[in-house]
């Protein structure tokens, strides 16, 4: 089973970088929502492969700090992704309400840096989780685009809302091994499941280029 | 205690475990539930495109079929009121060529050719009015429809009631002559069929609605038959209708009679 995981764990990583390639290559030509979910992919393989680096080459103690890159770029990100796809200017501002009450969480509380920030997960994912459910209320009529990446990010970020959440918690509580990291293959998996949702989307509707009629 | 708090702790777990059960689970069942909704309206908008389908080929078979009506009436107009009076003509000024007739007999065929060629000319200029009425073009729908009006109570079948108050240009001059057809095939439905002895005609434009309300006391028909009542040119009317993007009601029974009530948007709404 471990064996599993491990080479699971390698597809994600490995996967993570392949794919923002696969989008990178109709960057030019595609609209604003395109080039900004590819800048998320982008930013989601940079994650992953710092994480790998952090404990495979650079052997640091803790990549915790990465966290909050990886939230917070992905909030900005994914916001700037649905105004483009739900025309809400009002996404604006609760992006500046959300990165003001951050930055404001981490001058008052600079450890905060190194542990995870459980609230800001919170937050963040169940916005984003919110604009994927309007936006899936908007697909039901009529073919829209990213309908398949928009049902990625809804479900991983639904999901994972918790782990992330709970990540200090379980810190805190010393509990076995084991638990944790189950809760990382957890979040394997259901980081899988995205990659391949948003690897079908590419194939689907972006692997031919468009014909200019 | 050890245990104690272990067990605590593996409570928290299993519940934290069971919570991002949940939260997977919801998510997948709300995706599903999406995914249905979507196919379910995406069926729903397929039946309503298919109706409107079907309802444009129903309009354009009617349509055809009102084209052929017409060029049979006009076929036998043409046969009936002029070639076959051109015929007389021609068998007449063929006996005048002959020579071997007395002037007697050369004043009468004059005077039966006169006659004649008298009658086709007043024919071929009733059936060019019926075609397109030149006082629609030249005077507009109010004298257009004045003039159905004194044609009709001219024939001293019927009592004619009307007001007609229209004011000119409210409707551009092609949904004009829509209007001037519902009313003279209307007209046409009473004369033929009802055996009506009062018709009811009002007609109004108003600041942004023209209105149109036509009633007889003739012998009516089933209204569940109207939409087979080709030959009444029910069909024509509704057609109109929807050219003239207005809503038309027909309300008739037998013995009831016929109302009508068409009400459409004038330039000035748009």
């Amino acid at each position: 089973m471990d064996s599993y995981l491990k080479i699971l764990s390698e597809i994600t990583v490995y996967f993570s970088l392949f794919y923002p390639i696969l989008y990178l290559k109709s960057f030019v030509s595609q609209n604003k929502a395109f080039k900004i979910f590819t800048l998320y992919l982008v930013l989601l393989g940079v994650i992953q492969l710092t994480m790998r680096m952090s404990t495979k080459v650079w052997e640091l103690d803790s990549n915790l700090f990465l966290s909050h890159y990886y939230f917070i770029g992905q909030f900005i990100l994914l916001s700037l992704f649905y105004v483009q796809l739900l025309k809400f200017r009002w996404i604006y501002g609760i992006l500046a309400i959300v990165l003001l009450f951050l930055g404001y969480q981490y001058i008052s509380n600079p450890e905060l840096y190194h542990m995870y920030n459980p609230l800001g997960f919170f937050i963040t994912h169940t916005i984003i989780v919110i604009y994927a459910l309007l936006y899936m209320y908007r697909s039901l009529s009529g073919k829209k685009e990213f309908t398949l990446a928009n049902i990625g990010i809804f479900m991983y970020l639904l999901s994972t809302a918790l782990i992330f959440g709970s990540g200090n918690l379980i810190f805190n509580l010393e509990v076995p091994e084991s638990f944790s990291q189950l809760l990382v293959d957890i979040n394997k998996v259901l980081f899988l499941a995205f990659q391949i949702l948003i690897f079908v989307e590419w194939w689907k509707n972006y692997s031919i280029p468009k014909t200019k009629s | 205690m050890v245990e104690e708090l272990f067990d605590t702790q593996n409570q928290i777990v299993n519940i934290i475990l069971l919570a991002i059960a949940l939260l997977l689970l919801m998510s997948f069942a709300i995706v599903l539930f999406f995914y249905f909704s979507r196919r379910k309206i995406t069926k729903a908008e397929l039946e309503k495109a298919k109706f409107e389908i079907d309802y444009q080929k129903d309009l354009l078979q009617a349509t055809i079929v009102t084209q052929e009506e017409e060029r049979k009436r006009i076929a036998q107009d043409l046969h009936d009121a002029i070639s076959s009076k051109l015929n007389v003509v021609s068998l007449n000024a063929n006996m005048l060529t002959d020579g071997e007739i007395s002037s007697e007999e050369t004043q009468k065929i004059g005077d039966s050719i006169h006659t004649i060629t008298a009658t086709v000319l007043e024919n071929s200029r009733r059936i060019a009015h019926d075609l397109l009425p030149p006082t629609l073009e030249k005077f507009g729908l109010q004298a257009a429809v004045e003039e159905l009006c004194e044609e009709l109570t001219d024939t001293e079948k019927f009592e004619l009631k009307h007001s007609i108050d229209y004011v000119e240009g409210s409707l551009k001059p092609e949904k004009e002559l829509h209007v001037f057809r519902i009313i003279q095939e209307l007209m046409n439905n009473t004369i033929k069929h009802s055996e009506a002895k009062t018709i009811t005609l009002d007609l109004t434009s108003g600041e942004n609605n023209l209105s149109l309300r036509y009633k007889d006391d003739g012998k009516g028909f089933q209204k569940e038959n109207i939409k087979n009542a080709k030959g009444l040119g029910m069909s024509g009317i509704e057609n109109r209708a929807v050219i003239l993007e207005g809503d038309v009601q027909i309300n008739s029974s037998p013995g009831e009679g016929i109302e009508v009530f068409l009400t459409t948007k004038t330039n000035h709404a748009n």
